[in-house]
């Protein structure tokens, strides 16, 4: 993994164009709430959606969710879906998406890797990206928003900005693979995080889930608001709490996908996200 | 005797590509390209849920199908025989 640059797509609606940068300034915002905070703040003045992910989304069990910043009548809100919007974002090879503006007409974004087409809202869906490896946002025939057509955003916030911004849905297909450079660490701190199922603060189900998390609980359909900042800046689940607030896991785990984090950038994390929503809300 | 992998319950899958995950670790790499095992998910009848339907290419049986097998948390998959070409 590059750990000097945070990959973003950013798209703007308004002159239907889109660009791909490298952002090594991002690096010490972590991923998820973090960068996704960092970037509302950089582009306020266009209204932008912030969807992003963390370094461990699609690498590591119940780093399974999807953080989305956005302005609600003048309120910042951070919420978290989960589904399979996560980890094809992940495998898209981006660390975030930037939507900026706004559309004349509904529209359709589809997002394969890096690149972005903008269809009629009268489009099939099921004809948009790669099946088994896209991710579809998208109302259902009762006009509710839902990730893979099951998960659910908290309250209506995405709703709302999406009709704001003539997005009538958005297709995501991730479709690279990431080489594992020791493979052998990687495996143990895997089996280790799986097998700690029983710290997680939901039951076992049977209910669809999210991908990455053997849970199946009741809340996989449910979306996050707000909560821990160093778990949502990994946008992990946050049932998942008590195995990803511990710093030596978190470590481990940034260290052997190859990040360069410290200890001290961790814990420096929340203090910086703090000084953003200060500066935001300014 | 040859022993292959069944997507024998495919009704109890939640989804949660932990197949996925673990064949593409076994091939020392993440992500869903180039996976022998494709998840595909559409709504229930009912709409009352996910339904998924699992897709596996025979170059799985090439892999540790125990670890593949024994990841899945809902117990979908099972090892069998292959007889001359077919299932027993």
């Amino acid at each position: 993994m590059d750990s000097l640059a945070k990959k973003i797509l950013y798209i703007d609606l308004n002159t239907k164009s889109y660009e791909v940068k490298g952002e090594t300034e991002l690096t010490e915002y972590v991923g998820g709430v973090g960068v996704g905070l960092k970037l509302f703040t950089d582009y306020k003045e266009k209204d932008p959606i912030i969807i992003s992910v963390g370094p461990l989304n699609g690498f590591f069990p119940y780093a399974s969710k999807t953080s989305i910043i956005l302005s609600d009548g003048g309120v910042i809100e951070d919420i978290y879906i989960g589904g399979t919007l996560g980890s094809r974002i992940r495998f898209s090879g981006l660390d975030a998406i930037v939507i900026m503006g706004k559309c004349n007409d509904k529209t359709v974004l589809d997002i394969t890797n890096e690149n972005v087409s903008l269809k009629e809202s009268d489009v099939d869906l099921g004809t948009l990206g790669l099946p088994g490896m896209r991710s579809i946002l998208a109302e259902d025939s009762k006009g509710k928003l839902l990730v893979d057509r099951y998960f659910t955003p908290p309250e209506r916030f995405l709703e709302r900005k999406l009709k704001e911004k003539n997005v009538h849905a958005l297709c995501i297909t991730g479709s690279k693979t990431f080489d594992l450079k020791n493979k052998q660490k990687y495996e143990e701190i895997y089996m280790n995080i799986i097998n700690r199922a029983e710290e997680m603060h939901v039951k076992k189900s049977t209910n669809p889930s999210c991908s990455g998390c053997p849970m199946g609980c009741e809340m996989s359909k449910t979306g996050e608001l707000g909560g821990n900042v160093l778990v949502h800046s990994l946008v992990a689940c946050t049932y998942a709490e008590g195995i990803y607030s511990d710093i030596g896991v978190i470590f481990s785990c940034l260290n052997v996908l190859g990040y360069d984090y410290t200890h001290e950038d961790l814990e420096k994390l929340p203090k910086l996200i703090d000084r953003l929503l200060k500066e935001v809300e300014a | 005797m040859a022993k292959i992998l069944k997507a024998k319950f495919p009704e109890k899958c939640i989804g949660c590509e932990l197949c996925i995950f673990e064949m593409q670790k076994q091939l020392n790499k993440m992500g869903f390209e180039g996976s022998t095992i494709r998840v595909l998910k559409k709504p229930k009848e009912n709409f009352d849920g996910l339904e998924y339907s699992i897709v596996l290419d025979p170059q799985i049986n090439k892999l540790d199908i125990k670890k593949i097998k024994d990841i899945c948390p809902t117990q979908v998959f099972s090892i069998e025989d292959q007889e001359d070409g077919l299932i027993s």
